[in-house]
């Protein structure tokens, strides 16, 4: 057998021979190209799309902002880089802000596909290379997929390929965050929207893997309801907590609690996208997630503290680096299965499951690396029954008793030292001034605005546990929280985007929000839920996922309904609909994509500067980001920015160190080409960014209007945005926005109950002509109304071409 | 908003619901009676903004109690006629329900108003102040009322009787659009208003075609083409008939070339094969050309199984749409099922072969009824093989194209199998690949000996990536 080498032999018989095709890829490569459906740039590569960043950003310029402005990469530095100083490689302070965002968006784009490769490597593994996918009712099945690389999957693994694109781009990218390599600023822009693009495709293979193997909603509007909050924990049951984003290890503990019948005995609970993802499991026909969310990642700290957890299991992305000792000291064991988080544990993978548990169970280990889900699936049930009992029966929790909370409030010596080191500067100082009074109202509002990163306890100089005083604080109203998240759902299906077709014509729809991202909110996740209703309300359709699909199914209306009760979960005007965990975020980015191939039937393969432009001109969407704080909030926001969807993110989102501004003073950057004869017309400002931070939600509600208008608007949905726009404005800043007249081409755009008053403002203070007795404007308008129009940033899509 | 109301108007408050315990007054509603209707009248027969109310206003109303309402609005304009009373009318339910705090459901004499405590508590205390609002919303959305006047009526007696009056209009206006063909107008409104998603789509609305999406028919075309003869609903002289069955006008056909910006310069607004009228891409149902059985089967939004073609809707749809015109494949809205001309050119319902049991149920009155049990559903046929059973079964009239084809020249038929096939790459190529499909899998599964295709191997290189060698078990 050992002599078989690599090379040419001959086989003398065949016998029973069975020869199997996996995909003839040069056969249907060649037809596609005959028809020529490939577009121009399959599998791009960082120069392909370049011409089209350049265009974005000439429009929506780079603005920095340093968080340090040094740079420490390599040892011929510290370089200081302020006052137009280069540092000793020659690098400038514009160009290393730039890289510096850049390593932002690969390092997040990377989380997303090494969780996507461990996915797919396992599920291969599983399901077999064979398995088909299957989204639900589409027609093209991997949107961002097909626009980026050409492909189009239909099984897993045809996956791979796309997945080895994503790789080998990731490493050309990060090769060029090291020193001597590129120097202009743009550059490494152009070099950070390729990574955000690049992110999408990775999310997308992610979770469509998923999608089709592990039994998820396929696009389901009606994807069942899961309980989620802190109070909606029986922690009477043995509790098994769930930490991370990437199910596949879960799956296999759901699996072994539904044979051995334990489902209903332990309290299976989530935090993060994983328990997103636990909710989804096997929900494709219908059902009630018997997994329940615990909440976002500011919850992690908080929860564990309480000691309720009886077992933890982490695998990857946002899990506190300090899971294990916070564990330990409660003796919760810990479980890692995923080789990103190993807390220096022993690899305990080919180790009899009793062995693991005597060890847990008797305190020797702290916790075990069992990377084996088999293993993984037998041993978190079981370990969590036995360990149940005898932590409970301790009482173990690290929040203080009565008496202790007390005697810890009363410490506190208001040295401010906690509220300098708190990333939101709560005022810890004088809700202890309360609590030793005995109002708790303080730290019950703390609670919630509170990420619980422990910032405060590193600094405080007599030692006070100030989450645990929190926490303890809050328990009237911990035992409260209990809301309601509809369950991710998947892809919008080709059906629903034709039936809302219609409404996004006639403005009935006056646009898209997407709200991602997650949990550093600078007030508190209320601002979430303002937000969406208003929008809800106004007919927007609200798109979550991740950590603010979670925060957004806190909050009740007066009849005790969250949001998910009270609208439903189409893509219809003025629905909510949650596509999922973080990975989801591909279907929102891919939404987009279905409506140029839909509408304009936009070939789609290979194409994406063409689709880009195509969304930037046509499609009312905004994102919001109002938590973001990871590295993969920076790419899946710069992904969509490729596309042309602007987005917002809150005030903390500063610190990604750039935004990408437009000037709508600017009249010749607001200008693009009418595909029809390729002569240049003028566009309305707006938006007037690709990323930006805002302050508070207040002043987000107009900008959220404002930004879903478009230059291919016709004059319903141009009158219907504007009106939301103006009264948004009106609403929540007091004011008439000041650029309301910039957006209007004939007296039809106006909105329709303040006719009269806004032409008399257009005559008075603008100077525009109006011809009364037949209200129509005869002069004034920067712009020509024309539905017939076809703008597009490029020259070579124009007819004259 | 303007201020001279104590309430705000805004089509955010489109979705809002005045519930029972909210509620300050009902009026009409299953429980009680009342009417919306608007008249088209003479420029002197009434005086601009005046309001008059018959019977009780609304604070002389108790607090929970319910009343009927009549809302008469007559319109006076030199470009108002009684074509356009329904489109005006139908305004009142949008415009009505922009006021904070006043919900108003269905249309004519189905209406259900309700007005909420809250808007009372605000200042809202005459039928008056929601007249005003409502007559201000009428004339700045269509600049052709030039006058309008307005009574409300909350007395029952009075209220039933100006019903019977408005209830014979009700009836004349539907006979004149049940009656109203594309023979009998001069004019055809376009559509561009999707434009702004589909750049190269142009809707033809006409008395018996509806604009694809349902939003628009010819009434609402005429109606907005009043309002902005340039915007982007107008007017189409038909101009010469070309082709009377199939639908095809020079006025049309001109047109169309130069707002699909040269994309197509020919449409029959009643064809499936011919020159077929483009869609954006909202269809509700697409049409679908079965070769096998020369028939056109349908299948809609909701029908997410495949249809006998092995095919799911949102794989056809996915062949048109975008303002293209193709060939194979039609995207159509559900109301086209009940125009008399119903793909005319080509047989019109005699051509229909499959449809889904719900949306065969939808039209169920508008198929004609000698062909009504013979178009199969997904109850009836899975594949093509029961589909083409099931029609010699019923006798559908399809099968008289089938001897009408094999009498037919061989010839002429493969001529026109390859027009389909060159206008229609993807319908063509679809089935083809289904039926490839359908042929390899049995063949790996037999291990290369039974599924009836027999594989020959000569002079054949197999190269393979990769040997994995196991011991055997």
């Amino acid at each position: 057998m050992s002599e078989i080498r690599a090379g040419s032999f001959t086989i003398e018989e065949l016998e029973n021979v069975q020869i199997t095709i996996g995909s003839i890829v040069g056969a249907i490569e060649k037809k596609a190209e005959d028809e020529g459906e490939m577009g121009p740039t399959p599998k791009p590569g960082i120069v392909d799309i370049r011409e089209w960043d350049h265009k974005l950003l000439n429009r929506y310029e780079p603005v920095y902002t340093p968080m340090c402005d040094q740079c420490c990469y390599c040892t011929f530095g510290t370089c200081d880089l302020t006052g137009n100083k280069e540092g000793a490689c020659g690098i400038n302070m514009a160009a290393h802000q730039a890289r510096e965002f850049l390593l932002r968006v690969i390092t997040g784009a990377a989380a997303h596909a090494g969780h996507g490769r461990h996915l797919l490597h396992h599920l291969i593994k599983t399901h077999g290379a064979d398995h088909p996918i299957d989204v639900g009712p589409t027609n093209i099945k991997a949107p961002v997929i097909q626009t980026v690389t050409g492909i189009k999957p239909e099984t897993l693994g045809d996956l791979e390929p796309v997945l080895d694109y994503v790789e080998e781009q990731l490493t050309q990218l990060l090769a060029t965050i090291h020193a001597g390599q590129e120097g202009a600023a743009i550059d490494f822009e152009s070099k950070a929207l390729h990574g955000g693009m690049i992110d999408h495709v990775g999310m997308e293979v992610s979770d469509i893997a998923q999608i089709s193997c592990l039994g998820m909603p396929k696009a389901d509007p009606e994807a069942p309801l899961a309980e989620i909050g802190m109070g909606t924990i029986d922690s009477k049951k043995p509790v098994l907590l769930c930490i991370g984003h990437n199910v596949a290890g879960v799956t296999y503990i759901m699996d072994y609690m539904d044979e051995h019948d334990l489902t209903d005995k332990i309290e299976l609970a989530g935090l993060c996208c994983t328990a997103i993802d636990m909710t989804r499991y096997n929900m494709d026909a219908g059902g009630t997630p018997t997994a329940k969310i615990v909440g976002s990642l500011a919850k992690e700290l908080k929860y564990i503290r309480s000691g309720i957890p009886d077992v933890i299991v982490v695998d990857e992305q946002c899990v506190r680096a300090d899971v294990l000792q916070e564990a330990q000291a409660l003796s919760i064991p810990v479980i890692c299965t995923n080789e990103k988080i190993m807390y220096g544990l022993p690899n305990r993978s080919n180790d009899n499951v009793d062995d693991i548990i005597n060890d847990l169970l008797s305190g020797r280990e702290a916790g075990a690396l069992v990377l084996d889900f088999d293993k993984i699936g037998e041993l978190a049930p079981r370990l969590v029954m036995e360990i149940a009992p005898i932590r409970k029966a301790k009482g173990i929790t690290a929040l203080p008793t009565d008496e202790k909370f007390k005697e810890l409030t009363n410490k506190c010596v208001h040295c401010l030292a906690c509220e300098m080191a708190c990333p939101m500067n709560l005022p810890i100082s004088d809700a202890m001034t309360a609590a030793a009074d005995g109002d708790l109202t303080p730290f019950e509002i703390l609670h919630d605005k509170c990420i619980a990163c422990g910032r405060c306890e590193q600094e405080c100089p007599k030692d006070i546990d100030i989450v645990n005083v929190i926490e303890k604080a809050s328990q009237k109203v911990i035992r409260e929280e209990k809301g309601m998240m509809r369950a991710g759902r998947g892809q919008v299906s080709d059906p629903e985007i034709r039936e809302e077709g219609v409404n996004l014509v006639l403005g009935t729809t006056p646009g898209i929000v997407a709200m991602v991202g997650c949990s550093n909110y600078p007030d508190g996740t209320k601002d979430l839920y303002d937000i969406a209703k208003e929008m809800l309300k106004r007919s927007y359709i609200v798109v979550v996922s991740g950590c603010t699909a979670m925060d957004l199914g806190m909050y009740k209306n007066e009849e005790g309904k969250t949001l998910y009760e009270e609208f439903s979960g189409s893509f219809l005007k003025g629905n909510l609909i949650n596509v999922g965990s973080c990975v989801s975020n591909s279907h929102i980015t891919a939404t987009t994509i279905k409506v140029a191939a839909i509408f304009a039937q936009r070939n789609v393969t290979g194409n994406f500067e063409e689709i880009a432009d195509y969304v930037t001109n046509r499609v009312g969407a905004v994102g919001i980001a109002w938590g973001a704080y990871s590295q993969k909030a920076a790419s899946i926001g710069t992904g969509c920015t490729r596309l042309g969807i602007p987005v917002i993110l809150g005030p903390h989102g500063s610190k990604y160190r750039r935004a990408l501004i437009g000037k709508p003073y600017d009249s010749h950057k607001w200008s693009v080409f009418d595909a029809r004869n390729g002569e240049e017309m003028a566009i309305p400002p707006a938006p007037d960014f690709l990323i930006s931070t805002v302050d508070n939600a207040e002043e987000i509600m107009p900008i959220l209007a404002k930004s879903c208008m478009r230059p291919t608007d016709n004059n319903m949905g141009r009158m219907i945005k504007l009106t939301h726009y103006i009264e948004l404005s009106e609403k929540y800043l007091g004011v008439m926005p000041d650029d309301w007249h910039k957006f209007i081409r004939t007296e039809t755009d106006l909105p329709l109950a303040r006719r009269k008053d806004l032409l008399k403002i257009l005559e008075t203070e603008h100077g525009w002509e109006i011809d009364w007795k037949k209200k129509k404007i005869l002069s004034g308008p920067t712009m020509k109304f024309d539905v017939s129009a076809q703008p597009t940033n490029f020259k070579r899509l124009c007819k004259e071409a | 908003m303007a201020d001279e109301f104590p309430f705000e108007i805004s089509p955010m408050f489109e979705g809002e619901r005045v519930r029972k315990d909210g509620m300050y007054v009902e009026l009409a509603g299953p429980k009680s009676k009342g009417f919306e209707l608007v008249k088209a009248v003479g420029m002197d027969e009434i005086e601009d903004g005046k309001f008059t109310l018959i019977g009780p206003d609304l604070s002389e109303m108790e607090e929970g109690s319910r009343h009927p309402i009549a809302m008469i609005y007559r319109v006076a304009g030199e470009l108002v006629e009684p074509d356009l009373e329904a489109i005006v009318e139908r305004r009142n339910h949008d415009f009505q329900n922009y006021i904070q705090g006043v919900m108003h459901l269905n249309q004519r004499y189905d209406i259900w108003i309700r007005v909420s405590k809250d808007a009372v508590k605000k200042g809202l205390n005459s039928f008056e102040q929601v007249a005003k609002a409502t007559m201000m919303l009428f004339k700045n959305e269509l600049p052709f009322i030039e006058k309008i006047e307005t009574t409300y009526i909350t007395d029952l007696a009075e209220a039933e009787k100006e019903l019977e009056a408005a209830m014979e209009s009700y009836k004349i206006r539907d006979e004149r659009t049940r009656n109203l063909h594309d023979e009998d107008v001069d004019v055809f409104y376009g559509c561009t208003l999707c434009q702004s998603f589909a750049p190269t789509n142009v809707c033809v609305v006409t008395p018996d075609r509806i604009s694809l999406c349902g939003a628009i028919n010819w009434f609402d075309g005429r109606a907005a083409a009043k309002v902005d003869p340039e915007g982007p609903q107008f007017a189409i002289e038909k101009g010469e008939v070309i082709d009377a069955v199939g639908g095809e006008y020079s006025g049309v056909n001109d047109l169309a070339k130069s707002l699909s910006n040269g994309e197509y310069d020919r449409i029959k607004i009643h064809s499936f094969f011919e020159f077929p009228h483009t869609s954006c891409g909202c269809f509700e149902v697409v049409g679908f050309y079965i070769p096998e059985v020369d028939g056109i089967g349908w299948v809609d939004r909701d029908f997410t199984a495949t249809a006998p073609n092995g095919l799911p809707f949102s794989t056809m749809a996915g062949q048109t749409g975008g303002g293209k015109q193709i060939v194979g494949f039609l995207g159509i809205g559900i109301n086209y099922f009940r125009s008399p001309k119903f793909i005319e050119a080509d047989g019109g319902w005699e051509r229909v072969v499959w449809m889904p049991k719900n949306l065969k149920d939808k039209v169920l009155v508008d198929i004609p009824e000698d062909i009504v049990d013979k178009i199969a559903t997904e109850e009836d046929v899975t594949d093509l093989e029961s589909l083409k059973a099931f029609l010699i079964g019923k006798d559908h009239p399809i099968l008289e194209r089938w001897v009408e084809e094999e009498e037919e020249e061989e010839e002429e038929a493969e001529e026109a199998i390859e027009d389909i096939a060159a206008a229609a790459p993807g319908m063509m190529q679809m089935p083809a690949q289904a039926m490839m499909a359908g042929a390899v899998a049995p063949m790996a599964m037999a291990g290369g000996s039974g599924g009836g295709v027999k594989v020959i191997l000569k002079n054949a290189k197999v190269s393979i990536d990769r040997i994995i060698i196991k011991k055997s078990e």
